[in-house]
């Protein structure tokens, strides 16, 4: 792995850790969303410091480059980031269209109250 | 009806499918503590909670969807802001935490001036041993090295919150009703003291916990109070 891909990683992974820490700072970020980040640049800062790491999980399954090993790491984080993300997406959703009717319905509920009146 | 000078008292029940228990506990406020007001804060049950508070006209408010107990808490912090109470105190709607010690944690508010108190199992009695525990003198041990302060029940739910702590927790996003907002708090200047009480086991139905749960739990507070507490704004310690 090359010195230049390693300090790549670690510059990424203190942005990274700033950047999320910032977010929380302005609310934008709830404290359970900023963890993944966290651990990510921890991973990233793990990868970067000691490469030997790598070199040994790479002969163990086989992968030629230990670069393409991180690269292979990193996508699968990320794929399971965008996969329970997609999860909380539909969450969402039905969260809303339940929140939708039930406001209907109330807004229904004072009209009929007041045609009463 | 209420003298002027009373302080107004909300007991905040946070009820998510309670509804093997939740006639216990508020027929039990409503009989034998008619000086304190409460709510019930339905959180999208799917069992019958909604429609045993509607049949017996109790007070409640029914959340569409479930948010977990943070969103049930802050939905029952805004109706404490709304309708200006003075104090508000959670109470879970699975009868683990009895009304009696509110006069306690009332008396301990009024008397220290103070923001929070905790009604605490550990005070003057022992921790037993369990995993349970284990968290909570995990966290303990987070919160005391973080803060320099002592709390014994970091994981009750009995908390009793005066008016400037109902405006925070209904307002700020970052609020939960968890040990790591304790710390944060303790670090910005409030004051919080802990009143022995007892505690029960749940009556019925579920606790919001499980083991994964529970280890998802650890993390995210081992993360709150480790990092996350020291980028977060600190308003009480500037405007007081």
């Amino acid at each position: 792995m090359s010195i230049t891909l390693r300090v790549i990683l670690l510059v990424a992974a203190i942005v990274t850790t700033i950047w999320i820490l910032w977010q929380i700072r302005k609310h934008k970020v709830k404290l359970d969303g900023a963890i993944f980040w966290i651990l990510f640049s921890i991973i990233l800062i793990v990868i970067g410091i000691f490469p030997e790491l790598t070199y040994k999980l790479s002969t163990l399954i086989g992968v030629v480059s230990p670069a393409n090993l991180v690269f292979l790491v990193i996508i699968f984080l990320l794929l399971e980031k965008i996969f329970s993300l997609s999860l909380v997406v539909s969450q969402l959703q039905d969260k809303i269209e339940v929140l939708s009717a039930e406001i209907a319905l109330l807004g229904h509920r004072n009209k009929d109250k007041s045609d009463e009146e | 009806m209420k003298q002027e000078n009373e302080v107004k008292v909300l007991i905040i029940i946070p009820a998510y499918n309670e509804a093997g228990s939740i006639e216990k506990v508020t027929g039990n406020l409503i009989e034998n503590y008619p000086q304190y007001d409460y709510v019930i804060v339905n959180d999208g049950s799917t069992d019958d909670t909604r429609k045993i508070c509607h049949r017996n006209d109790y007070n409640y408010i029914d959340l569409p969807v479930n948010l977990g107990l943070a969103g049930a808490m802050r939905a029952g912090m805004r109706y404490a802001n709304y309708y200006d109470y003075d104090y508000a105190i959670q109470l879970d709607g699975d009868g683990q935490h009895d009304p009696l010690y509110i006069k306690d944690m009332l008396a301990r508010m009024e008397e220290t001036s103070c923001d929070i108190v905790i009604g605490s199992r550990f005070v003057s009695e022992k921790k037993p041993k369990s995993l349970r525990m284990l968290g909570s003198n995990i966290i303990g041990a987070l919160i005391k090295l973080t803060t320099r302060h002592r709390i014994n029940d970091v994981t009750s739910g009995m908390r009793l919150f005066n008016k400037k702590m109902i405006k925070q927790f209904g307002y700020d996003m970052h609020y939960s009703p968890e040990p790591d907002t304790l710390a944060f708090l303790l670090n910005s200047g409030v004051e919080i003291e802990e009143v022995q009480v007892r505690m029960y086991e749940r009556v019925a139905g579920k606790s919001y916990l499980n083991f994964w749960s529970s280890i998802g739990y650890m993390v995210r507070m081992i993360f709150s109070i480790v990092l996350f507490q020291w980028v977060r704004i600190r308003r009480n310690k500037k405007c007081r």
